[in-house]
């Protein structure tokens, strides 16, 4: 199986804002359109991986319906989630954790396409969440990004460093705690597992 | 219950290797050489390839060159006779294999002194007699593969004929049709039916299918075909790196693993599981399941 040949849109290769080394650095990044579900609980949990099983369902059928109608084509980017608390205390109970699961999505796709989508799934017996799934705009602006490489239980170390980097530099957290994820948990063992850590910044 | 071990194995694929050295002068097609070891002809080349470390149609060449050095040193036939019993059609091919094969011509073979084979893994040359040994290779002893029991799984599918590096193109193809009408949801398995090997077959003439797991509402119409993925066991195990290189780990699961298994393979072919998007992920961290099915174990009488 390899790649089609022809050049298409892809959101993820090359673009600097995906360039993460494991020493913390500042990256300005633009405004970014998501399909996006939010939920609550542990990520080992039923709803986190029903929300990315409705998210990637919706995008490769989002996508390949806009490609069969000649609207053009793109690559579905890497899964991203947003975790609200977990720059600061996230406590203990992964139950009571709250998060967004995303997957960045070319800024043309359309309201229309994800009920299209949606509406397709579920005519198939393939609708679980899919109706969660929404278009999200972040615009996270300038932020501290480092690249963890290990259990995603030890990326607390990587986020101490990070927050070291932004207070040497005049700066301090000022969003969501966001992570970018490069390897599939499910057949990378966790010492293995490469996960991009984005906190939005301003000065402080 | 009868065990196949690492000793039957070896045992017959030096019958393989004494058949060869016997029928240089014959055509020795894939078909009769898996008939001779009672190897299923699909995955012969394979299990050859990992077992003796070069591929099937190599050490035939090989084993004929080899065979024509010795008649330059030991017989005062013309080199244009010995070009010919090696299967070669004119002095220029034959010089240039042998150019290729022993680093000189072959009058100056012929002359020359203390002239030695090139080392090959399995350690086998053209002598008389044939010889009754071969090194086999062992690194795929160790790898990691897992038995897994298959339903059987209905999948449609489109064929594609030509090279096996050009069948991103029918993927394509599968997956928008497939995905415009929602079949991509509940993260489908895609797997690919390679009916011939790519390193046996011409290119133009290799037969793949693109396989997407789907349940029994799929009607199949038009380019896109329905059948069903044989269930039974299977030995499974993951390569890591770029599409192009996965012959290397399927030679490593049939020809080094297997004959340590106890276990023999079935008659039908292997197939491959993609674990990763190509569309985002770089060839060196793709992922493919290697899918080979094995035979049921015989009862316990």
């Amino acid at each position: 199986m390899t790649t089609a040949v022809e050049e298409k849109l892809d959101l993820f290769k090359g673009n600097p804002e995906y360039a993460a080394k494991t020493k913390p650095a500042l990256v300005k990044t633009g405004p970014a359109v998501y399909l996006a579900v939010d939920g609550q609980g542990s990520p080992d949990g039923d709803a986190f991986g029903e929300a990315i099983g409705a998210l990637y369902g919706m995008a490769f059928t989002i996508k390949m319906t806009r490609k069969f109608a000649g609207l053009g084509d793109y690559a579905v980017s890497k899964l991203e989630a947003l975790w609200p608390e977990m720059d600061g205390n996230p406590g203990a109970d992964k139950t009571q954790w709250k998060w967004t699961v995303m997957i960045r999505t070319p800024d043309f796709v359309t309201a229309g396409d994800l009920t299209g989508a949606a509406g397709v799934l579920t005519k198939r017996g393939k609708g679980a969440g899919v109706s969660k799934v929404r278009l999200m705009r972040l615009n996270e602006g300038l932020c501290v990004q480092a690249l963890h490489i290990g259990p995603y239980d030890e990326e607390c170390k990587t986020i101490a460093a990070m927050k070291e980097f932004a207070a040497k530099s005049g700066m301090k957290f000022a969003g969501a705690h966001h992570e970018i994820y490069l390897s599939d948990p499910r057949r990378v063992e966790p010492a293995r597992l490469k996960t991009i850590l984005r906190e939005p910044v301003k000065k402080g | 219950m009868k065990t196949v071990t690492l000793g039957d194995y070896k045992r017959r694929m030096l019958r393989v290797l004494v058949h060869i050295q016997q029928h240089l002068d014959e055509p020795l097609p894939l078909e009769e050489l898996a008939g001779v070891a009672c190897f299923s002809p699909y995955h012969f080349h394979r299990v050859f390839k990992g077992m003796v470390g070069e591929p099937v149609k190599e050490y035939v060449r090989r084993l004929r060159l080899e065979r024509a050095a010795q008649r330059l040193k030991l017989s005062p036939a013309s080199v244009i006779d010995i070009a010919l019993d090696a299967g070669y059609e004119s002095h220029e091919a034959f010089t240039r294999s042998f150019k290729s094969a022993f680093g000189m011509a072959p009058s100056q073979f012929r002359m020359a002194r203390g002239v030695r084979f090139v080392r090959v893994p399995s350690g086998v040359h053209y002598c008389e007699p044939p010889s009754k040994r071969f090194r086999t290779l062992s690194r795929g002893g160790r790898m990691k593969v897992e038995i897994k029991t298959m339903k059987p799984m209905r999948v449609a599918f489109m064929r594609h004929t030509g090279p096996y590096d050009e069948v991103g193109k029918v993927w394509d193809r599968l997956l928008t049709v497939m995905g415009k009408d929602g079949y991509l949801g509940g993260n489908p398995m895609m797997l690919g039916i390679c009916h011939d090997d790519p390193e046996v077959t011409p290119p133009a003439m290799i037969r793949y299918d693109a396989c997407l797991a789907v349940d029994d509402g799929f009607v199949p119409s038009g380019e896109i075909g329905v059948q069903t993925v044989a269930g039974g066991e299977y030995a499974v195990t993951t390569h890591t790196g770029p599409y192009n290189q996965l012959g290397k780990t399927y030679a490593e699961l049939l020809g080094q693993w297997l004959p340590r298994s106890g276990r023999e393979l079935g008659n039908s072919p292997c197939f491959e599981v993609y674990v990763t998007d190509p569309g985002n992920t770089p060839a060196e961290e793709l992922m493919t399941d290697i899918y080979a099915p094995l035979k049921e174990e015989e009862a316990v009488r």
